[in-house]
Order: structure tokens, then C-alpha cells, then sequence
């Protein structure tokens, strides 16, 4: 993207945290005259004015229209457009720090944004949406398909900045990254989530890279990401830290998103079978099925008790993605990327020389909103309600925006003798099995016996 | 995926493509969700303010909190 000016990484860096403030600053001039500090009477935070600039498009079952149309069924498309608007402001920011003519990139960006809303449109089907086929599979495969059908014209190509996009939805991405979280069910949570994951994560890698010689290491990483973590989003994030390629993003995200639904489907009944205890249930789906959403419909189909733990480890997973990225990314820059070649200088100054510096101010993002959420109940819902209702929506906005860019540029003919050997699948349903394995069986121990409350009759 | 195919082609790709959307997203996926076992998931989810959909769990319409019930069932922090 860059030619003069501002690093790309420091460019998405400063556009996120520029969002972020701004996103904290107006909740915060905004904020409640009384029960500022009260759950009850503001669920999923502080309602902020800037909600009302980045809407998307609603559920619909039959007629398309539906997705523009408020609750009162009127049409509703300033929130969208003001969605839209935001990809091509920020899309056009980037390019004036990179040193680059906006008006040259103006018109690609309204189609690019377009694309992204029609995207989000075919995601929003019932179907589809209730089946956790999230958008990014859909963005995807609109720049696929046009890309391949009629190609990229010339006026276009400079609005593809799908990194920048995915970069700067990252760092925005971090303000719900929030590391207190990780407490929520305690003890027995904790092991759970950090036991297993690493473990599966480390696993599930060195096999697919030693084991099945799959040659790309960072289709590895992102793969045992995904399946280990918390899918797609654990893929964007480790995806970026060890530079996996486009054709590779799109490949883990078809992957985890085929088995999310089938493991969504399956789960439920095989613990009905087995007759688990929902304690036990809801920690398993958490701890193993790829998608928040999913393990979130998966969890409450058993019922509300298994629903409610299922959604908790989910959570305490989603809450490892900072950490994650951030280690995967020294190991890249300080190992992989060293040993690939190159010049070799000290550890240290050929880590940082490599190192994704975005990944700093996600984990910025993180720890600042972190910090903000410990300070006091008003203070967690005063970034609840900047993050829940306006900076998720917004870096949802841009990961489409970026996938849409990576479908239109992506050539999976570069993937075909990878696909053809059928390894990388391998390694997902071996991998996975792992998980469900060790998940099990540590739910077993922490929620059904060591950690188990002795009931007095 | 670079390069811009004649105009003739990409025109009949890009309307055969359009067709073949129309088709899934109007008439398939819509008739998908009267069949029952689907149309039982879909209520089930409404009526419980699910959404499957979600990358996070920022994007739930009820954020997972800790239920009161585990305190009683779980020793959180022995």
C-alpha cells in the first residue's frame, strides 16, 4: 500500500487508537446523570450517541429489503450508509498518511464499501446467520466472485487495501480484548481455557509443520489458532502476526467455519447421549467449538444452566487472542522469519526489525480498556458501551471491507496442491480432536470433581 | 485475481453469478427455513436473543457474565 509516508502498521495503529478515544471520549460526555455504575439498569453498558453512525444490516428471512428496515418496519438506511461511510473515511485516511492522492482512491472505495454492505446483506439471510456462517466467508466469496467473473478494473486496484483494513480493524478490535475477563468463572474457568488451549495450540502446530510436512508454517499457525482459540477471530489476529498470505486466511476461515456448524449441530445431542452434566456440557462446547455465536446457540439448545458456562469459557477464551497474537508474533519475527534467511543480526534487533508493530497497538487497545474496565462497575460499563456499541460494529465493518479486498485479489490456485493433498484438513480434524479430548476431559475434572461444591442435603 | 475480462464474458459471468445468488438467497435458503428442524433452531434462537452468528462475544445481545447459580454449584477460587 505504501509508498511515501506512514508505514502501513503505524498508520492502522494510529487511525485504530484515534477510534478507540474517540469512541471512549464521546461514551464518556454521554454518560448517564444516575445509575451510571448499575448493570441492571444498563445491561450492556453506557449507551453512546456513536451507535447511531454505524449500523448494519438487520436479519431477514425472505425479502432482501428487510435488512434496511428498523423494528417498526420503516426503512432505516442512514445507519447503514453511515457504516459505509466509515470504510471509505477511514480507508481514505489511510491513504493520505501513506502518502498518497485520495482522489484517485475515492471512487474504488464506495464500490469497495458497496460490496462489503452487499456481504453483510447475504450473511444476514436467517438461514445462513443462524447456522454461524458469519460474514467474512460471504466477503470472501463476493470478491471471489467478482474478481474472478469479471476481474479487478484498473480504478479499483488502488482501493484494495484489504491489510490496511484488517490491521486497523485489529487494533480497534483490542478495546474488547479485555484481560479481567479471564476471571470470570475462576479457578476452574482458568484451567479450562489455559490449560488446554496452549497446549492444543502448540500441538496441533508442531504436527501439522513436522507430522504432515505441511510446507507453510504460518497455514499452520493460523489453523491451530483458529480451532484452539476462538475461530475466525483468532484466525484475523494470529493470521496477521506470523503475515500468512491471503489464500491462506481465506482456507482456515472456509475450514473452521464448515466444522463450527457441523460441531454446533452434533455437540448438543452427543452430551444429551452421553448424559453430562450441564456444568461440564457447556465447558466441553466452550472450550471446543471454533465461534462465540455458535457455541453460544450450541450451549443454550442443552439449555439455560449449559448455555450460560459454555458462553463464559467461550468468553475467557476470547479473552487469550491479545496474548496469542502478540507471542505468536515474537516467535515469528525472532525464529521463523530468522531462519528463512536474510542478514542475521542480534535476536533482539532482528525480532523488533521484523515485528508487526499493529500488533503494539492492539495490545495498547487491550490493556488501556482493560485497565479503564478493573477501575470500577461505571467504568466497565462506560467501555461496554463504547465497545458493544460502536467500536465492534465498526471493526466488523472493516473486516469485511478487508475480506472483500482478499477475495478480490486472493488466487487459489496457489493453494491448490496444499488443498489437492487434503493435509490441511487433516490437521484441523486431528487437532480438534485433541481438543475434544483434553476439553473433556478437563471439564470433567474442574467442573465435575475437583472444583464441585459439596451439596449439603 | 488481476486483469479484467472482456466485456462480453464478464458481463454473462457476473449475470450468471447474479442468477445463481438470486436463486440460493431468494428462493432456496427463504424455503430452508420452513423445514422443521431448521425452523425449530431459528425460533429457539430468537426467542433466546441468540445469535449464532457472532465472532465475539461483543456481539452477543446479552454478554456472557458469570450466572449466580456457579457460585453455588462451583468453588470459583479454593
Amino acid at each position: 500500500m505504501v509508498k511515501t509516508g506512514w508505514h502501513e502498521d503505524l498508520a492502522a495503529v494510529a487511525i485504530g487508537m484515534a477510534v478507540v478515544i474517540l469512541a471512549l471520549a464521546v461514551t464518556w460526555q454521554a454518560r448517564p446523570l444516575a445509575d451510571a455504575g448499575s448493570r441492571a439498569a444498563h445491561p450492556k453498558g453506557w449507551s453512546t450517541p456513536l451507535a447511531q453512525t454505524v449500523g448494519s444490516p438487520k436479519a431477514w428471512a425472505a425479502a432482501p429489503l428487510d435488512a434496511f428496515r428498523d423494528k417498526q418496519g420503516g426503512i432505516d438506511l442512514p445507519p447503514i450508509l453511515l457504516g459505509m461511510g466509515w470504510v471509505v473515511l477511514i480507508g481514505a485516511a489511510g491513504t493520505l498518511l501513506a502518502g498518497r492522492r485520495v482522489g484517485a482512491v475515492l471512487p474504488g472505495l464506495v464500490v469497495l464499501a458497496l460490496m462489503a454492505c452487499f456481504a453483510s446483506v447475504l450473511a444476514a439471510q436467517k438461514t445462513v446467520k443462524f447456522y454461524n456462517l458469519e460474514y467474512p466467508l460471504w466477503a470472501l466469496a463476493v470478491g471471489l466472485f467478482i474478481g474472478n467473473a469479471a476481474g479487478v478494473p484498473r480504478w479499483l486496484t488502488p482501493a484494495l487495501m484489504g491489510e490496511f483494513f484488517i490491521k486497523t480493524g485489529l487494533v480497534i478490535f483490542g478495546a474488547e480484548v479485555l484481560v479481567s475477563r479471564l476471571l470470570a468463572l475462576g479457578l476452574p474457568g482458568l484451567m479450562t481455557a489455559w490449560i488446554v488451549t496452549p497446549i492444543v495450540l502448540v500441538a496441533t502446530y508442531l504436527f501439522g509443520v513436522h507430522g504432515l510436512k505441511i510446507s507453510s508454517r504460518s497455514l499452520c499457525m493460523t489453523l491451530s489458532a483458529d480451532m484452539s482459540v476462538c475461530g475466525v477471530s483468532a484466525a484475523i489476529a494470529t493470521g496477521a502476526a506470523c503475515k500468512a498470505t491471503k489464500e491462506e486466511l481465506s482456507l482456515t476461515i472456509g475450514l473452521s467455519l464448515f466444522f463450527t456448524v457441523i460441531m454446533m449441530v452434533v455437540m448438543p445431542p452427543v452430551i444429551q447421549a452421553m448424559g453430562l452434566d450441564p456444568l461440564v456440557g457447556g465447558a466441553w462446547l466452550g472450550g471446543t467449538i471454533d465461534a462465540t455465536g455458535a457455541v453460544v446457540a450450541a450451549g443454550e439448545s442443552l439449555g439455560r444452566e449449559a448455555g450460560e458456562v459454555a458462553a463464559t469459557v467461550k468468553m475467557i477464551q476470547n479473552s487469550m487472542i491479545g496474548l496469542i497474537a502478540f507471542a505468536v508474533a515474537v516467535y515469528w519475527s525472532g525464529w521463523v522469519d530468522r531462519e528463512a534467511g536474510g542478514p542475521r543480526g542480534s535476536l533482539l534487533g532482528e525480532a523488533w526489525r521484523r515485528f508487526p508493530r499493529f500488533i503494539l497497538g492492539f495490545l495498547a487497545a487491550s490493556l488501556v480498556c482493560s485497565w479503564l474496565h478493573s477501575l470500577g462497575a461505571a467504568q466497565a460499563l462506560w467501555v461496554e458501551g463504547a465497545t458493544s456499541g460502536f467500536t465492534a460494529k465498526l471493526r466488523g465493518w472493516l473486516f469485511c471491507a478487508g475480506f472483500v479486498c482478499m477475495g478480490l485479489q486472493t488466487n487459489f490456485r496457489q493453494l491448490a496442491p496444499v488443498l489437492a493433498s487434503g493435509r490441511p484438513v487433516l490437521l484441523y480434524v486431528l487437532g480438534q480432536s485433541l481438543n475434544l479430548v483434553l476439553t473433556l476431559a478437563m471439564a470433567s475434572l474442574t467442573f465435575g470433581w475437583l472444583f464441585r461444591r459439596v451439596v449439603e442435603p | 485475481m488481476t486483469g479484467i475480462q472482456s466485456s462480453t464474458t464478464a458481463r454473462l459471468r457476473l449475470a450468471g453469478g447474479a442468477l445463481v445468488i438470486a436463486g440460493i438467497w431468494g428462493v432456496i435458503l427463504p424455503r430452508m427455513l420452513e423445514w422443521g428442524p431448521v425452523a425449530q433452531h431459528v425460533k429457539l434462537m430468537e426467542e433466546r436473543r441468540v445469535d449464532p452468528s457472532a465472532m465475539y462475544y461483543t456481539e452477543l445481545e446479552r454478554l456472557p457474565l458469570r450466572p449466580e447459580w456457579v457460585d453455588r454449584v462451583l468453588v470459583l477460587w479454593p
